[in-house]
């Protein structure tokens, strides 16, 4: 047996899956305190079953995007080095910055030494500011971590916990390797107590498999590893939904996935099964982060969204949601109330629902039906509106090669599939303003709580060889090696298998022959004079967001 | 969070599979360098800082300025066609007021294009600049351009198809001819009949630094360009004057290449030269994209700024100085030495021209009807050793009705001469013939 537990921002979904059906599932509301909340849902999931008999827990939570945007992030020094450019002044974070002299260039040459003294007056000082968490970051880093390196020992060992930015992803961006680095350190103590006291809960209940926090790039990873990573457990919900899109449904073709919540409706693209990831990586709060995530995209329209009229007789729904539906003795008319109107839905009061309706419409001399007709009408073209924006960005994305423009691949989803609590009720409406054929798997309502449940570990590497300079380097995974003249492509892509799968292995992968995909490989010759000179392969290859095996589309 | 206080489109577009060959140094990895720069930095997550999806141009873009011999298809491929569309993009940005400038980071160059194309010449085979200068004038109706070239070569091509049109200011600032390709670019070449003083050539010693492109800018350009009133300045950023660059002698940097775009402004900045890929052009164009945007410079420097950046000699300095001068004389006090224009004159000039990358050996025979209200009527006659002997006419955009009679009878001529083809540009009907 299986179990998927998803923390949202009002409802908590729980589902317990038992031979690739759903047995169990639960809704509670989710409260302030978090461990409560995962408590009660465990309980409400786990009544009838005998403990031990799970194999796998796998959670969405959130803790850490909570921590970050009512910012209770803990004191934490940075010490960065940076060289030339933009003034690393700007990328300031946390309550002790300290810029210290040292460059690397874009091939990652020492182009002048750390300031060892500026590391050392660094470190003092934030010490006596009374902080123990230290972030340590430099320009470049990615293509030699030597800088870092040297300021994580520079700085003494007064320090509890110490994040340097190459390990947290090898992607090229100085100014999000500083915030994700700030991050990672400044939520780990948050993050190690949560996990903590999940750990103690779920001992409590007797329940001892495997169990995996959700990441926003639809992956997982072991809770006990991901005490180093706390940043990557942040905002991983409309991960869960697309994951859950993608097991209950298979997303064969191009498919436009629509969560339809009760405050927000989320968007995805899925390809022939595999979600598309954002180009960089996930804002958390106010931060721009190196995190990979999945490429979503929210909107303020959702089930329990305020409708009203302006002036001009238009309807007008979200972003505010006042409270429940009128129907369950909410405040203010919502789409929910419009589906209970038109007897889509039963459920609460029907004749509130209606005369909701009937307030609402009056202004203009609509009855209750019709002004029921329009908010759904008004909600599905505000949703496609949004849907087409979101595909036309996607779209619109710089390419770098000729073949790449030649081909001018675009996306152009050929169905949509919607999930959330009124996927029903909303379906043909959504179908008939996106011109697109729509569908909703059977476990509608849970499908975050699905996904969350079986989706698999992922992981990613960035190589980087250069025969000139005689490395190679993998950041992520610690990996730096010398090179001679001769290494090639295939003797890159023999190393990164190998980096990539022990650090999937490490992060939770335990089965045999990890799915595993390059997604950028270049090679270019280096050139001084007009002669030959060494070698610059690129490589990136990770394991996709995907199924855990044996998984049976449908639940 | 860090935001642009000017708005500025980005057309990124390195051609990481095109070379001209492989050990050429314009090749796939010339912008890579720039490319790991630009995205360290985490310039395109600066507000206000916009990158757009180039698109390739169409034959009909590039029929608007040049006469391809023996076609387009043989003179420019697919990535001469997106370097050349990147600069449509860039234009488009700028022209719809989603950005107040706009910077293509495009490669392969083409300042050295000239109107008729055999081939390449100087790593160019198609003229950006003026393929995007010629669709701007069509789309969006705007007539008075400025080209600045800051390249280090001489922009013979962009002073060729701009040597008869007196609505367009063209300035080019480079490393003397004496001492570097093409060799061309002096003061004396001004303009063609219809347009003198439209061509201002500004030869610089080699060693010229910071100070002295700075001081050419304040003194001189920026004058030429309040007197000329363009309602649009473009400029052809070459970045080969870079003191790290291996093909060219000058001894600019990457803070003076910031501090020459924040005052001159420029509405598109097109990439042109610039083949020191590891050691300049990361900082350069940093450099300039953040100027653009108006963020502060005063930390883009070459990490071996200190070891190696000399200032500029006291010698080159005056050189300098005594040079403004006299081009301040000729151009800004009105002494320029002009030829006779009588109306309805044909004015004729011989030149052979080489391409030095494909080994063309061309000679052109040209003629040009002097007119006081329009460009003039302009006919090529240009043979290669490659067996072609063709005949162009251009009648201009705005051409007066003597210049389009004149032009149309010169082609009907032409057409029962002995030519491998015979072309035909009437801007004003928006007409391409080619026989």
């Amino acid at each position: 047996m299986i179990l998927g537990l998803d923390v949202g921002g009002t409802q908590t979904d729980a589902v317990l899956i038992d031979a690739g059906r759903i047995a169990a599932a639960a809704k509670i509301p989710t409260s302030r305190d978090l461990l409560a909340t995962l408590r009660t849902a465990l309980e409400a999931v786990l009544s009838d079953v005998a403990p031990g008999g799970l194999e796998r827990m796998a959670f969405s939570t959130t803790m850490t995007i909570n921590a970050i945007v009512e910012d209770r992030l803990d004191p934490t020094g940075m010490i960065v080095s940076s060289g030339p450019g933009m003034d690393p002044a700007w990328f300031s974070v946390g309550p002790s910055y300290h810029v210290v002299e040292g460059c690397l260039d874009h091939q990652g040459f020492e182009a002048k030494p750390l300031d060892r003294t500026g590391v050392q007056n660094a470190a003092s000082r934030i010490i006596k500011e009374g902080i123990r968490i230290l972030g340590v970051v430099s320009k470049f880093s990615v293509r030699n971590p030597l800088l870092e390196l040297q300021a994580a020992k520079w700085a003494g060992d007064a320090f509890s916990h110490v994040a340097m930015g190459h390990r947290v992803s090898g992607t090229l961006n100085f100014p999000r390797r500083i915030a994700t680095t700030y991050l990672n350190a400044a939520l780990y103590r948050i993050h190690k107590n949560f996990s903590d006291a999940l750990v103690q809960i779920l001992k409590e209940k007797g329940l001892n498999g495997p169990r995996y926090l959700l990441k926003p790039d639809g992956g997982t990873m072991d809770l006990d590893k991901s005490i180093q990573w706390p940043a990557r457990t942040a905002q991983s919900g409309p991960a869960a939904s697309v994951m859950g899109a993608l097991a209950l449904d298979g997303c064969k073709g191009e498919t436009l996935v629509l969560d339809v919540g009760g405050t927000t409706t989320d968007m995805a693209v899925v390809m022939d099964g595999t979600p598309l990831l954002k180009p960089l990586g996930i804002r958390l709060g106010p931060y721009r982060t190196l995190i990979r995530s999945l490429l979503t995209h929210s909107m303020g329209i959702g089930g329990d969204s305020e409708v009203r009229m302006d002036p001009k007789g238009n309807l007008r729904i979200g972003p505010i949601r006042k409270g429940k539906p009128v129907a369950l003795g909410g405040p203010a008319p919502t789409p929910t109330d419009a589906m209970i109107a038109l007897d889509l839905l039963t459920v609460g009061h029907r004749n509130a629902a209606a005369a909701a309706m009937e307030r609402l419409g009056a202004p203009a001399g609509w009855d209750a039906a019709t002004t029921a007709e329009r908010t759904l009408h008004t909600m599905a073209e505000a949703i496609a509106a949004s849907a087409k924006a979101f595909i036309y960005n996607i779209n619109s994305r710089p390419v770098y090669t000729i073949h790449e423009v030649l081909a001018d691949r675009r996306i152009k989803p050929g169905s949509v599939l919607i999930i959330g609590g009124p996927a029903p009720q909303i379906a043909g409406y959504i179908e008939k303003a996106l011109g697109l054929p729509s569908r909703f798997p059977r476990h509608y309502g849970v499908a975050n709580a699905v996904g969350a449940a079986v989706a698999r570990v992922t992981s990613e590497i960035t190589l980087q060889a250069d025969t000139q300079r005689g490395s190679v380097v993998i950041p992520e995974a610690d990996v730096e090696q010398a090179i001679d003249q001769d290494f090639d492509m295939e003797q890159a892509i023999a190393l990164g298998r190998t980096a990539l799968c022990r650090q999937a292995a490490e992060i939770g992968a335990h089965e045999n022959g990890l799915e595993i995909c390059i997604t950028e490989k270049q090679m270019f010759a280096m050139i001084r004079g007009y002669a030959r000179t060494g070698r610059n392969i690129r490589l990136r290859m990770g394991i996709m967001p995907g199924l855990i095996p044996g998984w049976e589309i449908g639940g | 969070m860090l935001r642009a206080s000017r708005r500025t489109g980005l057309v990124f577009f390195p051609a990481f599979d095109w070379a001209i060959s492989p050990t050429h140094p314009e090749r796939e990895e010339r912008l890579l360098y720039t490319q790991d720069q630009v995205l360290e930095e985490g310039l395109l997550d600066v507000d206000g800082i916009i990158e757009y999806r180039v698109r390739p141009a169409a034959f009909e873009d590039i029929q608007r300025v040049h006469f391809c011999v023996p076609d387009e298809e043989s003179v420019a491929t697919e990535s001469h066609l997106i370097a050349a569309g990147g600069c449509l993009v860039a234009a488009d940005a700028v022209l719809r007021g989603e950005v107040k400038s706009a910077f293509a980071l495009v490669r392969p160059p083409g300042h050295h294009a000239m109107r008729v194309v055999h081939g390449n010449r100087g790593f160019c085979n198609i003229n950006n600049e003026a393929i995007m200068i010629e669709y701007i004038r069509e789309q969006y109706g705007i007539r008075r351009v400025a080209i600045v070239d800051t390249d280090c070569h001489h922009g013979d091509g962009s002073q060729d198809i701009y040597w008869h049109d007196p609505d367009t200011l063209f300035i080019s600032i480079h490393q003397d001819g004496r001492t570097l390709y093409p060799g061309s670019g002096f003061p004396r070449e001004f303009g063609g009949p219809n347009a003198q003083g439209m061509t201002v050539n500004i030869p610089l010693p080699p060693q010229t630094g910071e100070e002295g492109f700075l001081y050419v800018l304040e003194e001189l350009i920026m004058p030429l360009l309040e007197k000329f009133e363009p309602e649009i300045v473009i400029n052809s950023a070459g970045q080969d004057n870079h003191f790290n660059d291996p093909i060219t002698n000058m001894n600019f940097s990457a803070r003076g290449y910031a501090a020459l775009n924040a005052r001159l402004k420029p509405d598109i900045a097109v990439l042109e030269g610039g083949y020191a890929l590891e050691n300049a052009l990361p900082y350069v164009n940093v450099g300039i994209i953040m100027a653009m945007a108006g963020l502060d410079t005063s930390f883009v420097k070459e990490p071996n700024y200190e070891r190696d950046y000399r200032p500029q000699r006291d010698d080159i300095t005056q050189y300098i100085k005594d040079l403004v001068v006299r081009l301040r004389d000729m151009f800004l006090e009105g002494h320029l030495e002009k030829a006779a224009c009588k109306e309805g004159l044909v004015i004729e000039r011989s030149r052979d021209i080489y391409y030095d990358t494909d080994h063309i050996h061309e000679r052109q025979h040209e003629k040009i009807r002097c007119c006081n209200t329009c460009s003039g009527a302009l006919s090529i006659a240009s043979t290669s050793n490659r067996g072609q002997h063709i005949l162009a006419v251009l009648i201009p955009l705005g051409a007066c009705k003597e210049c389009r009679k004149t032009g149309l009878a010169w082609f009907e001529k032409a057409i029962r001469g002995a030519y491998t083809h015979v072309y035909l540009l009437d801007r004003v009907r928006g007409v391409y013939e080619r026989t």
